[in-house]
């Protein structure tokens, strides 16, 4: 532990010069939320510097990101239409973290995850009534098919998994480039789009402005992830593993086991999410559905820090940024990369606000 | 014939930059810092590089040195992060490709930049050399990065495994404790090594729109930067091997161009998905035959806290 009593000879000072670094014990969770709910408004404050650097007139900031969005049902629908797709594959996110499995894969398993369901939808697989709920399945188990090559590479040869499921991310977007412009490109359109799906082929609406099934089904999953990471015995087992793998091996708790199941299910739910976002937002394959979700949804988890209800939070949170960043984009001509820097700010933000709770620095003599 | 030494004379354009890229991520984690951001800073170099391009005139060098230097003010902001703040190496590496993918894009977008072609770096003018037949083309008609990447390596060599610096910025890498009671300062090596890393990182990203693409357009490193962790990987940390690996690569993505040059009918997604296939098939044989001798520093990835036990 620390000798406080022994002051430091020159060669050994601190990086911070005159101050010392000390660990902190347990911080309550009360001030821990605090902390990073000041790290979040520093990132909100560059964010808005920067937009009003880049033309945003200060009284603009303010109508876009509040007055515009919540003055019309038509933007609040929007900006849960987006969280939808967000809070599961924030979800899925946060499962696999929570098995300390890096999956940086969630984009792939999402293009994979749509390109299941278009496949069922291209060659009319199932009667029309079961059509949707055949490709909600092709889509899950495409998208743990596109985890398992990554996963089996982890557990069996320890192959980084930050790496592989990356990779995969190319490989899997070629792949759609390929059916995109070639066996599956619309003849009708003239854009790289497969054909358009049929009324059946679509998640109903709910009635109120054009929201459809996507958000019940979200906070349903939210739900089900709370209940397996909270509730049932494999959650329990995860959170004893991690506090202590030893103790855990020990006792016989089959770790490889439980990476296996909650990776899987990251899997299948990056390609659910792919399956939401066909089929509720695009109605048809395009080469730029996925775009932003894979990295969205790391950030969202760690925002969250694998909170299920957290992650819903903050899946609205980046709904309502890339509504207003699309207001922003036709009032301002602020390009639609905004909204992802101003996520990347506000990560990185809360990213540094956590030295505060792990670290305390005293100043030295 | 003509096949062949028209591909192997592309080849060592395309491995300069997995080249660089790797090397200044050996330096980087060598101090025990592991860089996951390799993409970003590449991307950031390839803006600037090209960007400089564009605004300044046809200053190919300039473009380049500019590359570097706008990798390693990025870099500071990671070192920030991990080296002061002790954040999480592996959140901090990702968030830093995501802050670079949305960064240049919004850059190039709002300057302009982006899809605008450019006149870029030439070849070295080697008087009767570069006219040899054959071996003319293939060595000595490059361009000038191309010999100074070789002799970047020499130098990085020199540093790491012949002088004192380098010495001490290994042990801080394998055993910061053990350092740290030396009386070496741990934080400012890996703050040194952070930065030397991420600035050959971004000359890389650089070299890829000044002297291979010379144009820009969003995203266009295309996962070189992980293809370059995974290499460092396979080369176990040491930069001759990764100058290899890099070669390597450099071979499969001259050939992509090459095929279809001469008419070869290939599916063209699925050949373009070759070097991610490849570098999955690399990161496999590597972890077959690694053993126990991975090269792996020590304390890659672990924050340095004085008063606190591993």
């Amino acid at each position: 532990m620390a000798d406080t009593t022994v002051s430091p000879t020159p060669s050994r000072r601190s990086f911070f010069g005159r101050f010392n670094l000390e660990v902190r014990g347990h911080m309550p969770v009360g001030r821990q939320v605090l902390v990073v709910g000041a790290g979040i408004l520093v990132g909100l404050a560059i964010s808005a510097l920067l937009l009003i650097a880049s033309g945003v007139k200060p009284s603009g900031l303010l109508n876009e990101f509040v007055i515009a969005i919540f003055k019309s049902q038509r933007n609040i629908a929007a900006v849960l239409s987006y969280a939808a797709p967000l809070t599961i594959v924030g979800l899925s996110a946060a499962l696999a973290f929570k098995a300390r499995f890096w999956n940086i894969g969630i984009e792939g398993q999402v293009i994979f995850g749509a390109i299941g369901a278009t496949l069922v939808a291209n060659h009319d697989i199932g009667p029309p009534a079961l059509r949707l709920a055949t490709m909600a399945l092709a889509a899950i188990l495409a998208g743990m098919l596109w985890i398992a090559f990554p996963l089996f590479l982890k557990l069996r040869l320890q192959v980084n998994e930050i790496i592989s499921t990356l990779l995969m991310n190319y490989i899997a977007f070629n792949f759609l480039l390929h059916l995109l412009y070639g066996p599956w490109k619309d003849p009708q359109s003239a854009f790289p789009n497969s054909k358009i799906f049929e009324d059946f082929e679509r998640l109903m609406p709910i009635g109120w402005q054009n929201l459809n099934l996507s958000v019940p089904i979200a906070i349903l999953l939210v739900l089900l992830v709370a209940w397996l990471l909270g509730m049932s015995r494999y959650g329990f087992l995860l959170n004893f593993v991690y506090a202590n793998v030893r103790a855990a091996r020990a006792l016989g708790v089959r770790i490889v086991a439980l990476t296996l199941l909650f990776a899987l299910a990251s899997g299948a739910l990056s390609g659910f999410g792919g399956f939401i976002i066909s089929t509720g937002i695009e109605s048809r394959l395009t080469q730029s559905f996925f775009i932003g979700y894979g990295f969205s949804g790391i950030l969202i988890a760690f925002l969250a820090r694998n909170n299920p209800f957290a992650v819903a939070f903050f899946a609205l949170l980046i709904a309502l940024l890339m509504v207003a960043g699309q207001s922003l984009q036709v009032f301002y001509q602020i390009p639609f990369a905004m909204v992802q820097l101003i996520q990347a700010i506000i990560v990185i933000c809360v990213a540094a606000s956590e030295f505060f709770i792990h670290y305390r620095l005293r100043l030295v003599g | 014939m003509d096949f062949l030494v028209n591909w192997l004379a592309n080849v060592p354009s395309f491995a300069v930059p997995f080249a660089l890229a790797a090397l200044g991520l050996i330096i980087c984690e060598k101090s025990g810092v592991l860089n996951l951001g390799a993409e970003g800073y590449m991307l950031v170099g390839a803006m600037a590089g090209a960007g400089a391009m564009l605004s300044l005139g046809q200053h190919p060098l300039l473009a380049l040195a500019i590359a570097a230097l706008a990798a390693g003010v990025l870099s500071l902001l990671f070192a920030l992060l991990v080296i002061a703040l002790r954040v999480n190496q592996v959140i901090s590496g990702l968030v830093i490709v995501f802050f670079a993918h949305g960064l240049t894009a919004l850059i190039a977008t709002m300057r302009g930049w982006t899809n605008r072609a450019f006149a870029g770096l030439g070849d070295v003018d080697l008087g009767p050399l570069s006219s040899l037949p054959a071996v003319g083309r293939i060595l000595f008609q490059q361009d000038l990065i191309v010999y100074l990447t070789i002799v970047i390596f020499a130098l990085a060599m020199h540093v790491l495994y012949a002088t004192h610096t380098g010495i001490r910025l290994r042990a801080v890498g394998e055993n910061p404790e053990a350092a740290d009671a030396a009386g070496i300062s741990v934080g400012w090596y890996r703050f040194g090594a952070v930065v030397v890393g991420s600035m050959l990182i971004g000359l890389a990203g650089g070299y890829l729109t000044v002297a291979v693409s010379k144009i820009w357009v969003d995203g266009m490193s295309g996962g070189r930067g992980w293809i370059a962790i995974a290499l460092v990987i396979f080369a176990r940390w040491q930069p001759w091997p990764a100058l290899a690996g890099a070669v390597l690569f450099g071979c499969i993505e001259a050939l992509i161009p090459r095929m279809a040059a001469i008419g070869l009918q290939l599916p063209q997604y699925f050949v373009l998905m070759l070097p991610y296939i490849v570098t999955l098939g690399v990161m496999v044989w590597t972890s077959l035959s690694a053993g126990r001798r991975s090269g792996q520093p020590g304390a890659l990835g672990q924050p340095f806290v004085r008063e606190e036990r591993r």
